[in-house]
């Protein structure tokens, strides 16, 4: 992630210009991503893997933005502690709401058993 | 009118500048007595009142509207009220209960007291401040103006599940916004929580005073800041929840339209994942009073003051992995009933923990049983048992039994009276020689506190039996051979009982306010900072000099550190002076016009009159740029070494 | 304290205990609950994607990727502008503020365009917020992000007219800061009208330069849309240039951050959308 963005660009991050150049840098870094993002769910690759690769690149854009654009590394600990609690929190609750809902929840155990007696019969 | 004389302006201070052709309506308020002094107020003593006088008042509304229920229970197949009107009290009982009294009395102490124990002159935003007040009274008045139109107050129960709040089950004649408006003023009620903790959180983390670490804090201040970041992280929630039902109920979509896709069970989860912090914002403050009576009238610090807080934060923060106890009985699956159950039996522990250091605090101390004490002892005992009544839910196979029935009444009835009640009635009389300057008779105060103890108990503990012996909540009528007339009967009496002994609390509190004895000063040798104010009550700026804090129980240091302190003080008196005076916020009109925008926009919108909405939110955006661009202000004054206070709005030189 | 007397530290406020400005903490505060806020809509969403309805609409024949791109591009590059004004408030330059402001309101207008654009698209291909369960998801989930958006253009519009408030501001500056404001408000509106007129121009008779125009003549509306939006643009144009002294430097550099850290946040939560709501959806 921080191969463009090299230690002494980060040093001059505070400089006057640095920090023009640093933020188009970072700007670029996140179109290019977002363009690879979109080429990706076209590519023939296994779902899984897809979805996996999705979540790293926003995870990957995310950071940058907090960290870079909202000055996040830069400023007081506390910030970063702050933010990291509601986002945190929301994860949390986000995946735990989706693991209550998750999709065979849906099906009646008494279609369970119909399901899995055509899915023998299929074989 | 303020007049000042500005010379040349050419600096670009942060400081409203104020040219000699300030427009009109940029001017700030500057009356310090009668009705605009209130309506402009950004005191957060002044706010804090007028938090404490509305919670009050809405306390008894709640108490009037519990005892037409327990009438209408007294015995069986009773007719004193119709099923509807039922509905609607047990409804409003727990709405106006949990969200125009408990919280807002804990905002009037969060308002009052945090920012003296902390040392500071005011909050972060004072007028900020003001406007979550203003809000809070409209939530307030949109919620139940229901009464008095044809539609009814809300019916649907405080936690309104889908799908009875559909528009389906609301439609029974055109027009019946009821549902609307306990939607709209759950919405407004919680913009003010948010906004006011969000002050609160700025507040505590970055106006303390100078030597104030945060293991310095006093307890009350902790339990706000723990109770400020439950609310600003558990309301979106049921915001989201409220939303979805809004576009439900007003733009056909089918997010718990079972017909279309929608599933009703997502409403329980999104307004428990809420509602479970909810039940810890309403406790922890009055752990925090308690935790600061028991000390003071222990004449001893706090024991285990580090866990006490740890353990504030750990309820605080497993209190959002349990929502789920709530829904035993909906269904959730093994896995999930079983690791609600285990985390709901966790919370228990750092709870239990508190209890043993509040135990620890009396022991070994010299116990002073004054008022506040008793509700603070009486706080410990019905607060356990309404804990060990909550342990017993948390086994989700027993509480396949008791869930809807009157054994969880009883349980959130001795943790919400005997719990937060009691901690906020002594905290009252804690506090009252501070604020009002007079103190409650220790008779009449007593006596209060006894007839409000046995009342609740009588009222409250025979709910047990009738939850474990079948009796289900939320029902207008029982039949005459369920075995649960005694019960009922012996439950309104202790409702009775109960209010008379808020009445008489009531009477008491007024009639001191009003002839009481003055007491002055530390009355009752205290240890926090909010007792060494020059004055009771304490002076606009609240403290002459900005105390420097040098260990916990930072007033009880000064005192046993005398000549210290005096030194220190006299060091630090010319302080603030040297850069300009004591900083005071201005006034402002913008906070309660702003306010006034969102009552018109939100009660047009529960009736659809979407024009009217818009309208409502233009005035508001006009509230908010006005309060933009009218500045910051801020004015200064300055004390000299008799105390006397010179300056005012309006009145300071041009610059520094 | 003139600002006169020595550079403003951005990094630190030494009036405060921990150093953070007030504001900033308070929207840091702000954001944390806000992700609590998209983390439940977002939920609601997701949960009713893992469960449709047999008849719901297939949101792959709906999306197009190539406009979502755009927008999403777009609000990236909104986000550059916006750290850009911040920094150029903090060095106290008031015209190279200025302009990454109008940048940013330009392209988060550009980004609005879209969106109305994507669901005028969706209704008229028949998904509504009563048509089925992905409608109501949908529309809420995105349109709650819109109008966080719309919040955060209107708060860049109010930041872009205080930067012309003189020293010796007084009545006058009023008047001037409420044309200014009705001015954005009236080029926003006609501009809408006007791009509506020609994409359906567009869309029956190609998009041509003679199209454009005769869409543009087309009817009353549009034409008066047309020149209204032309007199509001000229407007701003002339308000915008300014060359008296104003109260406007580094020392409100610390609004222009936290507004900046608000349409930041903005743009994060759509990252987290696209992904989830769009993306996801082609696997």
């Amino acid at each position: 992630m921080s191969s463009t963005v090299s230690e002494t660009t980060q040093e001059h991050a505070h400089a006057d210009d640095g920090k023009f150049h640093l933020f188009v840098q970072i700007a670029m870094i996140l179109a290019v991503i977002t363009g690879v993002e979109i080429v990706l769910i076209y590519l023939p690759i296994v779902k899984w893997l897809v979805v996996s690769m999705l979540v790293l690149l926003s995870l990957v854009k995310f950071l940058l933005v907090i960290f870079w654009f909202m000055h996040l590394k830069f400023d007081k600990l506390f910030c970063t502690i702050l933010f990291f609690i509601g986002l945190v929190l929301a994860g949390g609750t986000v995946a735990a709401l989706l693991a209550i809902f998750s999709p065979h929840d849906s099906v009646p155990l008494s279609a369970q058993a119909i399901y899995a007696e055509r899915a023998a019969a299929a074989k | 009118m303020a007049t000042a004389t500005l010379k040349s302006a050419n600096y670009t201070a942060p400081h409203a500048t104020k040219p000699a052709s300030r427009p009109w309506f940029f001017t700030r308020p500057a009356a310090k007595t009668g009705l605009v002094s209130w309506l402009t107020t950004v005191d957060h003593k002044k706010i804090g009142l007028l938090y404490g006088v509305t919670a009050l008042f809405f306390f008894l509304v709640g108490g009037v509207e519990a005892l037409m229920i327990r009438v209408q229970l007294a015995v069986p197949n009773n007719t004193f009220i119709s099923h509807q009107v039922y509905n609607e009290l047990f409804t409003m009982h727990a709405t106006t209960m949990i969200f125009l009294a408990v919280m807002p009395l804990s905002a009037a102490f969060f308002n009052y007291m945090m920012p003296l124990q902390i040392g500071a002159r005011d909050v972060a935003f004072p007028r900020l401040n003001g406007f979550a007040f203003w809000v809070f009274l409209v939530g307030a008045i949109v919620l139940n103006v229901g009464w008095f139109t044809r539609a009814g107050a809300p019916d649907v129960g405080w936690f309104g599940y889908a799908p009875l709040t559909s528009v389906a089950y609301s439609s029974q004649f055109a027009g019946d916004s009821s549902t609307d408006l306990w939607v709209m003023g759950l919405q407004i009620l919680g913009v003010s929580s948010v906004i006011g903790s969000l002050n609160f959180i700025v507040t505590i983390i970055n106006m303390r005073a100078p030597g104030l670490t945060m293991m310095r804090l006093p307890v009350f201040t902790w339990m706000t800041l723990f109770t400020a970041f439950l609310i600003i992280l558990s309301f979106p929630a049921i915001t989201i929840a409220l939303v979805e039902l809004m576009m439900d109920r007003s733009f056909g979509t089918s997010f718990f339209e079972v017909a279309r896709g929608g599933m009703p069970i997502l409403w329980q989860h999104l307004f428990w994942i809420f509602g479970h912090p909810e039940v810890y914002i309403l406790i922890l403050p009055a752990m925090g009073i308690i935790s600061e009576i028991l000390p003071t009238f222990s004449r001893k610090p706090l024991f285990g003051y580090p866990i006490v807080v740890f353990s504030g934060a750990v309820i605080g923060f497993l209190g959002f992995g349990v929502w789920s106890h709530h829904m035993f009985t909906t269904g959730l699956g093994t896995m999930a009933t079983a690791a609600f159950s285990l985390a709901t039996m966790a919370i228990a522990v750092p709870t239990g923990v508190k209890i043993f250091n509040w135990v620890g605090t009396l022991w070994g101390g010299q116990i002073s049983t004054r008022t506040p004490m008793m509700f603070a002892l009486g706080f410990i005992w019905m607060f356990m048992m309404g804990g060990f009544s909550g342990v017993m839910h948390s086994a989700a196979p027993a509480d396949a039994q008791q869930q809807d029935s009157y054994f969880v009444v009883a349980h959130f009835h001795y943790v919400l009276i005997g719990g937060s009640i009691f901690a906020l009635l002594g905290g009252i009389h804690f506090w009252f020689p501070l604020v009002f300057g007079r103190i409650v008779s220790e008779f009449w105060g007593k006596l209060s506190f006894w007839i409000i103890f046995v009342g609740f108990n009588v009222t409250f503990f025979p709910m047990h039996f009738l939850g474990l012996n079948g009796m289900p909540r939320r029902t207008a009528v029982y039949d005459g051979n369920m075995g649960w007339n005694s019960g009922n009967l012996t439950a309104t009496i202790g409702a009775f009982i109960l209010a008379i002994g808020i009445g008489t609390y009531f009477t008491v509190i007024v009639y001191t306010y009003l002839k009481g004895k003055k007491a002055t000063g530390d009355i009752w040798d205290a240890r926090t900072l909010e007792w060494s104010v020059p004055t009771t009550p304490p002076p606009e700026h609240n403290f002459h000099i900005t105390p420097t804090v040098h260990a916990r129980d930072a007033y009880w240091y000064e005192k046993t550190h005398a000549k210290e302190i005096a030194a220190e003080k006299a060091k630090h008196a010319q302080d603030e002076e040297s850069h300009g005076g004591i900083h005071m916020p201005s006034q402002s009109w913008f906070p309660i016009l702003t306010a006034t925008g969102l009552l018109i926009g939100g009660l047009f919108f529960t009736h659809h009159h979407f024009l009217g909405a818009i309208a409502g939110g233009c005035a508001m955006l006009l509230g908010i740029i006005g309060w933009a661009f009218e500045g910051p202000g801020g004015y200064h004054l300055h004390i000299a070494k008799d105390g006397t206070v010179t300056g005012g709005e309006g009145q300071d030189e041009a610059h520094h | 304290m003139s600002a006169h007397a020595g550079t403003i530290d951005h990094h630190h406020d030494h009036t405060t205990t921990t150093g953070i400005p007030n504001k900033k903490l308070f929207m840091w505060a702000f954001l944390a609950s806000d992700c609590m806020f998209f983390g439940a809509l977002i939920s609601t969403h997701v949960i009713y994607r893992l469960h449709p309805t047999p008849e719901g609409a297939d949101p792959t024949k709906l999306f197009s990727i190539e406009l979502t791109s755009f927008s999403t591009f777009i609000l990236l590059m909104s986000s550059l502008l916006m750290a850009l004004a911040v920094g150029a408030s903090q060095k106290g330059k008031v015209e190279a503020t200025r302009k990454m402001l109008l940048g940013t309101i330009f392209f988060g207008l550009i980004f609005l365009g879209c969106q109305v654009y994507e669901f005028t698209h969706f209704v008229h291909k028949g998904l509504t917020l009563k048509s089925d369960m992905f409608g109501s998801t949908f529309y809420t989930l995105t349109g709650t992000h819109g109008v966080h958006v719309a919040i955060g253009v209107l708060w860049l519009v109010l930041m872009y007219i205080r930067t012309f408030k003189p020293t010796d501001a007084g009545k006058a500056w009023v008047t001037r800061a409420v044309v200014q404001f009705m001015a954005f408000a009236v080029a926003v509106v006609s501009i809408m009208f006007v791009m509506l007129a020609v994409t359906h121009a567009g869309a029956e008779h190609g998009y041509t330069l003679s199209s454009v125009v005769h869409a543009l003549q087309h009817d009353a509306i549009t034409s008066g849309a047309a020149l209204a939006f032309a007199v509001s643009t000229v407007l701003l144009f002339t308000l915008g240039r300014s060359t008296w002294a104003v109260d406007f430097g580094e020392a409100n550099a610390i609004d222009v951050e936290g507004m900046g850290l608000y349409w930041h946040f903005v743009d994060i939560v759509w990252i987290v959308i696209f992904t989830v709501v769009y993306l996801l959806e082609y696997l």
